[in-house]
């Protein structure tokens, strides 16, 4: 079976050799290409031609046709990205520097019209013809909730969120869910396979289950307007199990990438086979392992999550610190204990 | 009535309503209530609960941090000025964002809590320099460095926290300046703070005042 077809007989409970194995290489484009972070996102080809070459290298089943996430913001009027010499690049320059702003902010009528998208127009068009047959191709959209914060800052957001007026805040809301219909589709129609839906404020890490479930959750609805096919519900790290349940019923997701502070026998157990149980491995952590502790708790994820399929092992956010032998050790173990 | 106003002004902090506990506050002036008893025994002890609160890992959440931050922040800004007389500052800090490191929450939280403490902070803003952090730290004549980084590069990179440690000991200031880190890589790798160089590190800003106040009593009592 291809990797594709691995992860679509995952997600449909179908039998399959192994669980699908997915790497976040978001960041290691631009080395692998021995170019700056700012030179490799400025062409999509460049960045199809990373993830190609990270997949031959380390053989795991997924391509990101991510560049980075400020690109949502530059689409709605951002002037400047802090390109650090290595890692991920920031917004620099909020569009909405206040609350007045937040008016005069026009979303685009096609965004796969707009000059900012055409490097991820190019990158997912090049890997869909090279491995959209064989491979999972992922891609990244904020949410209504999170796209605010590249907007304005976390700050400014949670500010608006808790003590501004509501008004305002909805009427951002509105905007945010429009960008995020639009980016949804655009990235379907290009072919991508997996979209990580990302929602920092759908963690109860930051607000409360109550407000998640009376605004967040209807809010996320409005994104996905009825189809949560090859979503999954992302928190950027935080913590998600208490409301796995909710966003399950009520949005219909079915695939959670869950957290390494959360507990994933919980996790398990909540989503059961109703859905894909996506377990992230520490790597934060990972990079002061050693290989012996790395291939431990690839094992010890697998264990929890492997009984019963509907389970894909990966990684988080893979920092650049990471030791090349851990991410060979955790890559090889997790095809081995992954084997069913 | 003074433990209701205790009482409704924790409540209001926790279903973080800002206008629920401003409303308290006002009413406890109102009825007699000095701004002092305000700062000191209805706003501070909020701040400790909630500190409590996350060191017992109870149900807090960043939001209710925020708010619990930012109405002690402004109460007391609003109090002081009311105080018969000057309070006792226990210390100094200065703060900011790393190096190529532009989130500010965090640091925010921190900085509400620690003025409702008595400790003057000095706001350094975001994508700070380690020169610029120790340079800041001698001018104030500060006990503590505050460090807060978002990402895994500006954690460890170095020119950020590393750089300080450097600096500190270059200069011969380690006694006198302490630093503390935090950010979400610290929450992931709990000991990733011994490896940039810090004195501590704090898994949340509720609990970063806490720790300064702590390291400002340490450098006070060397």
């Amino acid at each position: 079976m291809t990797p594709l077809e691995i992860l679509v007989a995952t997600l449909t409970g179908q039998a399959a050799p192994r669980i699908p194995v997915f790497c976040n290489f978001l960041d290691y484009g631009p080395r692998e290409l021995n170019m700056t972070p700012k030179e490799y996102f400025s062409r999509g080809e460049y960045m199809a031609e990373g993830q190609l070459k990270l997949l031959q290298r380390y053989g795991h089943d997924n391509a990101w046709c991510m560049s980075y996430v400020g690109i949502e913001a530059e689409i709605l009027g951002c002037q400047e990205i802090l390109f650090p010499k290595k890692g991920a690049p920031n917004v620099k320059d909020f569009v909405i520097k206040s609350w007045d702003d937040i008016e005069k902010l026009t979303i685009p009528d096609d965004i796969s019209q707009h000059p900012h998208w055409q490097t991820t127009a190019d990158c997912l068009s090049l890997l869909s013809q090279e491995i959209g047959a064989t491979n999972p191709i992922c891609a990244y959209a904020s949410s209504s909730n999170t796209l605010p914060i590249l907007l304005m800052g976390m700050e400014k957001w949670m500010e608006l969120v808790l003590m501004g007026p509501k008004d305002l805040r909805e009427e951002l809301m509105r905007k945010c869910s429009d960008f995020c219909q639009q980016q949804i589709k655009a990235f379907r129609n290009a072919g991508a396979h997996i979209i990580l839906y990302a929602t920092s404020f759908g963690t109860p890490y930051f607000i409360s289950k109550k407000l998640i479930a009376e605004w967040a959750v209807p809010w996320m609805k409005n994104d996905l307007q009825g189809d949560a096919g090859g979503i999954v519900y992302y928190c950027g790290g935080a913590p998600m199990n208490e409301v796995v349940d909710t966003v399950m019923k009520e949005v219909g997701i079915g695939a959670y990438y869950i957290s390494p502070l959360d507990d994933l026998t919980e996790a398990k157990k909540i989503i059961s086979t109703n859905g894909l149980t996506c377990a992230a491995i520490d790597d934060i952590k990972m990079v002061h392992w050693t290989v012996e502790q790395t291939r431990a708790e690839v094992k010890r994820l697998i264990e929890i999550g492997k009984p019963g399929g509907h389970f894909l092992f990966g990684s988080s956010l893979m920092p650049l610190e990471l030791p090349e032998e851990n991410i060979l050790a955790m890559i090889e173990a997790a095809f081995e204990y992954g084997r069913y | 009535m003074f433990e209701k106003y205790v009482k409704d002004y924790n409540d209001a902090i926790f279903e973080t309503d800002k206008e629920a506990a401003l409303a308290v506050v006002e009413a406890a002036v109102e009825n007699g209530v000095t701004p002092e008893e305000v700062v000191f025994k209805i706003v501070m002890p909020a701040v400790e609960d909630m500190m409590q609160l996350v060191i017992n890992n109870l149900d807090t959440n960043l939001s209710q941090h925020f708010m619990v931050a930012q109405i002690a922040s402004e109460v007391t800004e609003k109090m002081l000025a009311l105080f018969s007389a000057p309070p006792e500052i226990i210390g100094k800090v200065v703060i900011g964002s790393s190096v190529g490191d532009l989130h500010s929450l965090g640091k925010r939280i921190v900085i509400g809590c620690l003025k409702a403490m008595m400790v003057d902070v000095v706001d350094l803003g975001v994508n700070v320099s380690a020169v610029d952090f120790v340079n800041a730290a001698v001018e104030h004549d500060a006990q503590v460095i505050a460090v807060s980084s978002m990402m895994m590069h500006t954690a460890t990179g170095e020119e950020g926290s590393l750089q300080i440690r450097e600096l500190l000991h270059e200069r011969g200031l380690e006694k006198q300046i302490k630093l503390i880190v935090g950010g979400s890589p610290f929450r992931y790798d709990n000991e990733l703070y011994t490896r940039v160089g810090a004195d501590d590190w704090a898994p949340d800003g509720i609990s970063a005042a806490k720790i300064i106040c702590q390291l400002i009593h340490e450098v006070q009592a060397s």
